[in-house]
């Protein structure tokens, strides 16, 4: 492989990879607390995208109750300006926080104070799921929307640079996604690892008992955990929504399988973990041949499936110590 | 003695259960309503409620009025057979209209041949579908026959075309079908495929094989895929730097594709089995109605989903001037009708439709149109001569 060819894979996988990282440590959070998978995270990924796209555009057009209406008929006052748009991305991605704060209250809170099985919470997150992206549908039909492209203001759609004759291009798009991954793991490492709330984030995730009679209160960090993982998800689904199109009710599932594969492979409940099986489930599918590029998603789970033989718990899991 | 009694009991079983043909008239609608396949699916919708509404404000079938029952057949092969069973059996529909993918075409259709209820495909594409049986027909032409002229459209734009990409969805049977047409026609055309690309209609990004186009020197791209990965494409395409003409197969021929790449659509040339510019009366209507509701040009899954409702109401209008809709039975009518739609000739948005005898549309006119856009959202099909 040549060295221009090598690198615009490197940066294909990276950018992607990013998305990946910061989906899957939503999934991760909650895992990490509850000791289950969130299969509603998805659906909030889709949200997100959503939530800003009404944000900055404000008009669905063809289907649905919510057709024709227009929220901003002169124009939203969060397009045309990166900042703008930056603001408009945060307030998506926290409004998706706060769904998925809803969806704890209605399908797991329940089930846990029941003392019910987790695989009973999985059902009905699997539940929560299908409601949400059936509801999306019912509001504004199934069309794809794109943030129209002068969305952030008047930025090259590509850079490009030479290595030799060879041309290496990146869109404007990717670096952003990359960037902004990258902000947003500093920033979670730092409240988990440094903060306050992180330490009782940590206390709950080992044992919720014990830290309720240290005086912290479960429930409440329950809630800001979904919150944070809704909160990465609706971000996540904005910056794949800014650089392919909102693709329509169902595209977050694709990513909601990916996102599974992320957390396995990087190892069920590590932080550290989903951000390297992300970036590697990217790169991974960026240095899959352009001809066979449409088996992308099958490479994901094959190299997932050969990791896990070698290594059960994952690339940074813990392996299960049973006492015995 | 016994056996004449046996037989007057049979008879007399039989008449109870031959069933007359309810008013308004039913006919049976499967198509994608929910899953991802929806998109193409509510298109349809719209088309076919668009007939329902321009047959019955016109008379109905000489003054019987019609009545659509929509069952959703949403994206995937099992919902496509319930939704024909419930309309068969439940609903008691003279004819069905659907469903909305090739694949779920091979699955419930079949259904209907064993009941012997006629079905009209409006979108099913793929090789094979007429033969399916007696009872299966389409309106939605397989467009083996537009892809050439579509190319040779690019090479009088532009004489200087060398080397063409092919680019196509592997997990769609009819984009797969597309592109072999297409590089037959390149290849015919003298034109050198430089690279081949496959990706899924579910990808979204396409960087990688945007870079294997830039790097293979190609001054034409062709494209068989859907409106979404489609739009898509063209869009990183020209983001990413490429110049050259694009041509789009008939999964790109869709206003849908406006909102996904905005400007960069400017210039693509469609091949297509439908044109908003095609003159007739009948399409012409069809288009006025369209837009007046929507304020767009009708896609071509909404004027074939219209032709199929259509083609189903002028065939029981031909039935109903032998005998009366309401005085048949139900099973002499869906065979009569099957017989009926196969020998007619319809006036559609699609222009003038016959069927062969295994019910292969005949259409008269394909069209070649390149895409202008007025700005980021809105656009046109400009039909090239």
């Amino acid at each position: 492989m040549e060295l221009s060819q090598l690198l615009q894979n490197v940066l294909n996988g990276l950018a992607i990879g990013s998305v990946y990282a910061i989906f899957a440590l939503g999934y991760t959070l909650v895992f990490s607390i509850l000791g289950i998978i969130n299969f509603a995270h998805g659906a909030v990924f889709t949200l997100g995208a959503y939530f800003t796209y009404t944000l900055v555009v404000g008009q669905f057009e063809n289907n649905g109750i919510l057709k024709g209406i227009n929220l901003f008929p002169n124009g939203s006052p969060f397009s045309g300006n990166p900042w703008l748009f930056a603001l408009a991305t945060l307030i998506g991605a926290a409004v998706a926080g706060l769904v998925a704060v809803l969806i704890e209250r209605l399908a797991f809170r329940p089930m846990r104070s029941r003392g019910a099985d987790p695989l009973l919470a999985l059902v009905s997150s699997l539940g929560v799921a299908l409601v949400v992206v059936n509801l999306i549908q019912l509001l504004v039909g199934a069309e794809i929307y794109n943030f129209p492209s002068d969305a952030y203001g008047q930025v090259q759609p590509a850079l490009s640079f030479h290595i030799g004759d060879r041309v290496v291009i990146v869109r404007t798009v990717q670096i952003i996604i990359f960037a902004v991954s990258l902000v947003m793991l500093a920033i979670l490492g730092y409240v988990i690892g440094r903060t306050k709330i992180g330490k009782a984030l940590r206390a709950v995730a080992e044992n919720p008992g014990t830290a309720s009679l240290l005086g912290i209160s479960v429930d409440r960090f329950i809630l800001i955990t979904f919150f944070l993982s809704g909160f990465l998800g609706g971000l996540a689904g904005t910056l794949v929504g800014t650089a392919f199109g909102v693709a329509g009710p169902y595209f977050g599932v694709t990513y909601g399988l990916k996102g599974l594969a992320v957390i396995v492979l990087g190892g069920l409940g590590s932080i550290p973990g989903a951000v390297v099986g992300g970036l590697v489930i990217g790169l991974a599918e960026a240095f899959v041949p352009a001809q066979y590029s449409a088996y992308k998603d099958a490479v994901a789970f094959a190299l997932l499936f050969v990791i896990l033989l070698v290594r059960p718990q994952g690339l940074l899991g813990r392996a299960q110590i049973q006492k015995v | 003695m016994k056996r004449v009694a046996l037989t007057v009991m049979l008879g007399l079983l039989a008449s109870a259960h031959a069933q007359k043909v309810q008013v308004p008239v039913p006919i049976g609608v499967a198509l994608a309503q929910t899953s991802n396949t929806a998109l193409l699916g509510q298109e349809q919708v719209i088309g076919a409620k668009l007939a329902e509404k321009h047959i019955n404000a016109h008379g109905g079938i000489n003054g019987t009025p019609i009545k659509l029952v929509f069952q959703d057949a949403a994206g995937d092969e099992n919902s496509a057979i319930n939704a024909f069973q419930n309309l068969i059996t439940k609903a008691n529909v003279v004819a069905i209209v659907g469903p909305t993918l090739s694949q779920q075409a091979f699955a419930a259709d079949p259904i209907a041949e064993r009941a012997k209820v006629p079905v009209v495909g409006p979108s099913n594409t793929a090789k094979g579908i007429p033969q399916i049986g007696d009872y299966i027909a389409r309106v939605s032409a397989p467009v083996a026959v537009v892809a050439p002229n579509a190319i040779k459209q690019a090479l009088k734009i532009d004489p200087k075309i060398k080397k063409v990409a092919v680019l196509y969805a592997q997990n769609d049977a009819f984009s797969t079908s597309e592109t072999g047409t297409f590089q037959d026609a390149a290849k015919a055309q003298g034109l050198n495929v430089a690279t081949v690309q496959k990706f899924q209609t579910t990808d979204t990004d396409f960087t990688t094989q945007v870079t294997a186009v830039l790097n293979s020197g190609a001054d034409l791209v062709i494209i068989s895929g859907l409106a979404a990965d489609g739009g898509n494409l063209v869009k990183q395409l020209r983001q990413l730097g490429y110049k050259g003409l694009i041509v789009g197969g008939n999964g790109l021929n869709t206003s849908n594709i406006f909102p996904v790449c905005q400007q960069y659509c400017d210039g693509v040339i469609i091949a297509q089995a439908y044109s908003p510019a095609q003159p007739s009366a009948a399409n012409q209507l069809f288009v006025k109605e369209y837009r007046a509701q929507y304020k767009k040009d009708p896609p071509q899954f909404a004027a074939q989903a219209y032709a199929g409702v259509q083609v189903v109401a002028d065939a029981l209008r031909a039935l109903d001037h032998q005998k009366k809709l309401s005085q048949w039975n139900l099973d002499d009518l869906r065979t009569a009708l099957n017989k009926q739609i196969l020998a007619g000739k319809y006036n559609t948005p699609l222009g003038e439709v016959r069927f062969d005898k295994e019910g292969e549309v005949l259409q008269k006119d394909f069209y070649v149109a390149q895409i202008k856009m007025q700005d980021a959202k809105n656009g046109s099909f400009v039909y090239l001569k």
